[in-house]
């Protein structure tokens, strides 16, 4: 059985992470995505780390499963292909400054008068109206901007970053995804395609948007609460006899229950206890809570706590690595991780996030440098003698990041 | 009218994740009807300050807007026909009862058109697969930690609820795409997503980047060793910023104006000032430099200044602040919420703006069996059948 988008075309126009995610998405959903970048590279290309002295491995995790085609979109015969293939295409995807797509000549009006049925999608940092219509913005400047890092760092302080920083791109790219299909839906019953708008403050918002009630609603601002849960307890981490953190996660009654069960006298005392009731008065005396349980979970390793109480239905883990989750028999039996072997070296990479039964997902593949299927690409459109056909993909020419003055 | 018209959901989740994901069904205009026991959900009561049966959560409050809720004790036979009964009219189902279990109970399985969407903690299969799982396990278990904090501290962890929430965008993917294979085949389909393969998912940039690189090096590979980053300290408050596309002369400027002539010639702000912003090589050497100079300015003042000069430039906000900024307002992302008793709470609204097919916000979390026989009698049931099964406390 193919998979679900199997004969839908994607016209990317992405770049960095935020666009680029979502076309790998669609493109593992079975989607035909050709993304056009121009012949210097995109910003992800000049993202270390380098593999065999060129390439990022970000740029090639991020764009797996396209064609990756270089056009100058400046030159006539360049924009001319670009445009044959726009006019193939079922889905557009662009995330660049608000503006910048237009000026390219682009714009959800040129497009959909050439192509009525696209599906054409915009995302951006901060959104089209406003006073900041025209800022560019990237993953932790929206995580500052937008509350998300105000909720993270150890309690008494006033919000760090995730220092990972791309979990707001990946979010917004993949309510884009949605969207899209939502779009998709909309265009099998009605026959017409449509425009979506979507911007990485909308995105992280609606991440933490139960966090954003919470503030609203009490009227102060949700602070750090280090490893705590804000609206269940016990839910953090403890120190363990062998000084290892072991993260204990009750959300619900049963399982403070076989938590109480699991820790002998002082268990059944917590138990007994009507400050520790239910859930909001735990919650309420989440720090006296907190020293008691400490003072029993000291008294041995983690491995013992992790065994003896998950056995007994406590949701409670240690931290784990990279390291041990590529090789865990967990890992393996769910197709988490995917081994490639590339011109540029070995790639490991995550897998996809869902599994059907009837329609599989594509299998993993590199989608390679920019410009890898050029002469491919251009031969369906009908343009095999295209000066562009002849690119030569990871040439080994130096590539330039181009300032805002020479761009 | 939404992308989702017509579509019937129901929802058996617990807390957040099964609740988020069909609540961003609903949004796209899909009829979604909660499923929860005769006392309600527990994340009706996930706050401090909730006193069981009287008020709801924010954070449920905000996970369950645009449904309809049914309470039925699904512990007993009578519970579990009402349910079939329900997801026998249904497109899809979307449940976290753990893997397998809505096929022993008869829910999923043997209807060909059915969406069924199974989510799980830890994956379908494997050793981990029946482990109960907490938002903090889950990130603790994908090492999402090691990108905040200090080494040889107490863990922290991320605030927002990544693991619940993410997922529930991968399985909101799911159903919709499975949809959009049903519109064109008549085939349903089983589609799983679960807790820890989305936050490993999310965490791919991290695998690929450790797998076989170069040099140890780039804002990637150092997240694990990097020192705290909580912006950076203005006159007023905090301020974070990028220079991505500043030219020579509008860095020069921004140097003089920030009184840090001194650095222009310094090695480590080569490349326009580049290598010394956030992201860059030397960041976590500069950081002093650049709140030397920006401490000299509010925080309104430094984002103008690092604007002008081509740079990129927010201030560092908490949620009550980011309320009142003109730009939330201006993009009306912050809606009030209407619950059926009059009371209003202010949410966040859907992400996407589709020019056909918009989101939209209908009505406020149900309360604890609110629609319940207004949804067993579309099922079929006559108000004797209702009235007989809530005296028998199968149906709340």
């Amino acid at each position: 059985m193919a998979a679900i988008l199997d004969g839908i075309r994607v016209f990317d126009l992405t770049l960095a992470v935020v666009g680029p995610w979502a076309t790998k998405l669609l493109a593992q959903l079975g989607a035909d995505v050709v993304k056009v970048g121009a012949p210097d590279g995109e910003l992800l290309n000049f993202v270390p780390p380098y593999m065999g002295a060129r390439q990022s491995s970000v740029f090639l995790d991020t764009n797996l499963n396209k064609r990756l085609v270089a056009l100058d979109l400046h030159d006539e015969a360049d924009l001319e292909a670009a445009w044959r293939l726009a006019e193939t295409a079922d889905v557009f995807v662009e995330n660049m400054r608000p503006g910048a797509v237009d000026r390219l000549g682009f714009s959800y009006e040129a497009v959909s008068a050439r192509n009525p049925r696209i599906v054409y999608a915009s995302a951006c940092a901060y959104g089209r109206v406003g006073p900041m219509a025209t800022q560019a913005g990237v993953d932790p400047l929206v995580q500052a901007f937008s509350g998300f890092a105000s909720l993270n760092g150890p309690e008494g302080t006033a919000g760090e970053m995730n220092r990972y920083l791309v979990n707001i791109d990946i979010t917004t790219g993949s309510m884009l995804v949605e969207a899209v299909l939502q779009a998709l839906i909309a265009r099998e019953r009605t026959g017409r395609g449509q425009k979506i708008e979507l911007e990485m403050l909308g995105a992280s918002l609606a991440l933490q948007g139960t966090r954003v009630a919470e503030s609203l609603a009490s009227g102060t601002a949700a602070r750090p609460l280090g490893s705590a849960s804000a609206v269940t307890a016990p839910h953090e981490a403890f120190r363990c006899a062998d000084d290892v953190w072991l993260c204990i996660g009750v959300e619900f009654d049963e399982q403070w229950r076989a938590l109480c069960e699991g820790l002998g006298a002082e268990g059944t005392a917590l138990a007994g206890d009507p400050r520790f009731a239910t859930n909001p008065l735990r919650v309420a005396n989440r720090v006296e809570l907190a020293e008691r349980l400490s003072a029993v979970l000291r008294t041995e390793p983690s491995v013992a706590w992790e065994v003896l109480l998950r056995r007994r239905g406590v949701p409670c883990g240690r931290i784990r690595r990279f390291d041990e989750l590529r090789h865990h028999e967990q890992a393996k039996a769910n197709g988490w991780f995917h081994e490639l072997d590339t011109p540029w070296g070995h790639l490991c990479v995550e897998g996809p996030p869902w599994r059907f039964s009837r329609t599989p997902t594509e299998p993993i593949r590199l989608g390679g440098a920019n410009g890898t299927h050029n002469a491919e690409v251009l031969a369906e459109l009908g343009l095999a003698d295209h000066p562009a056909a002849a690119f030569e993909a990871d040439a080994g020419r130096p590539l330039r990041w181009k300032t805002r003055t020479e761009a | 009218m939404g992308a989702l018209d017509g579509f019937r959901v129901v929802e058996l989740g617990r807390g957040l994740c099964a609740a988020t994901a069909a609540m961003r069904l609903g949004d796209a205009g899909a009829d979604v009807v909660k499923v929860e026991p005769i006392g309600g959900d527990e994340s009706r009561g996930w706050s401090a300050s909730v006193s069981p049966g009287a008020d709801d959560a924010p954070a449920f409050l905000a996970a369950n807007r645009n449904k309809r809720a049914v309470a039925v004790d699904l512990g007993r036979p009578e519970g579990l026909a009402v349910v079939r009964r329900l997801v026998a009219s249904a497109d899809v189902l979307i449940e976290e009862l753990g893997p397998g279990e809505a096929e022993r109970l008869g829910l999923a399985g043997d209807r060909r058109d059915l969406v069924h969407c199974a989510i799980t903690a830890f994956g379908d299969d494997g050793p981990w697969a029946m482990h109960p799982a907490g938002e903090l396990v889950l990130q603790a278990a994908a090492e999402q930690p090691l990108s905040l904090g200090r080494p040889g501290e107490p863990p922290v962890r991320i605030g927002a609820e990544i693991a619940a929430v993410n997922t529930a965008v991968f399985a909101a993917q799911g159903v919709t795409a499975a949809l959009f294979h049903r519109l064109r085949t008549g085939e349903g389909q089983r589609v799983a997503v679960s807790r820890l393969g989305t936050l490993l998912h999310l965490r791919g940039i991290l695998w690929s980047a450790q797998s076989d690189p170069d040099d140890w090096g780039g804002f990637h590979l150092d997240s694990y060793t990097r020192p705290v980053d909580d912006g950076y300290r203005t006159a007023d408050g905090r301020t974070y910023f990028a220079l991505r596309r500043a030219s020579s002369e509008d860095y020069d400027n921004l140097m003089i104006t920030l009184g840090l002539l001194d650095h222009l010639a310094d090695p480590r702000f080569a490349n326009f000032g580049r290598d010394a912003a956030p992201m860059g090589r030397r960041a976590n050497e500069t950081r002093e430099v650049w709140e030397e100079g920006f401490t000299r300015f509010r925080t309104d003042e430094l984002v103008s200044l690092l604007l002008d000069a081509g740079g990129d430039a927010v201030p560092f906000l908490d949620h009550l602040e980011l309320a009142e900024h003109p730009q939330i307002k201006a993009l009306g992302l912050l809606v009030d919420v209407v619950r059926s008793d009059g009371s209003v709470g202010r949410d966040v609204a859907p992400a996407w703006r589709l020019s056909e097919t918009p989101a939209s916000i209908r009505r406020g979390a149900p309360f604890v069996g609110e629609h319940t026989d207004e949804v067993l009698s579309e099922a079929g049931y006559d108000p004797g059948g209702i009235d007989a099964l809530r005296r028998a406390g199968i149906i709340g």
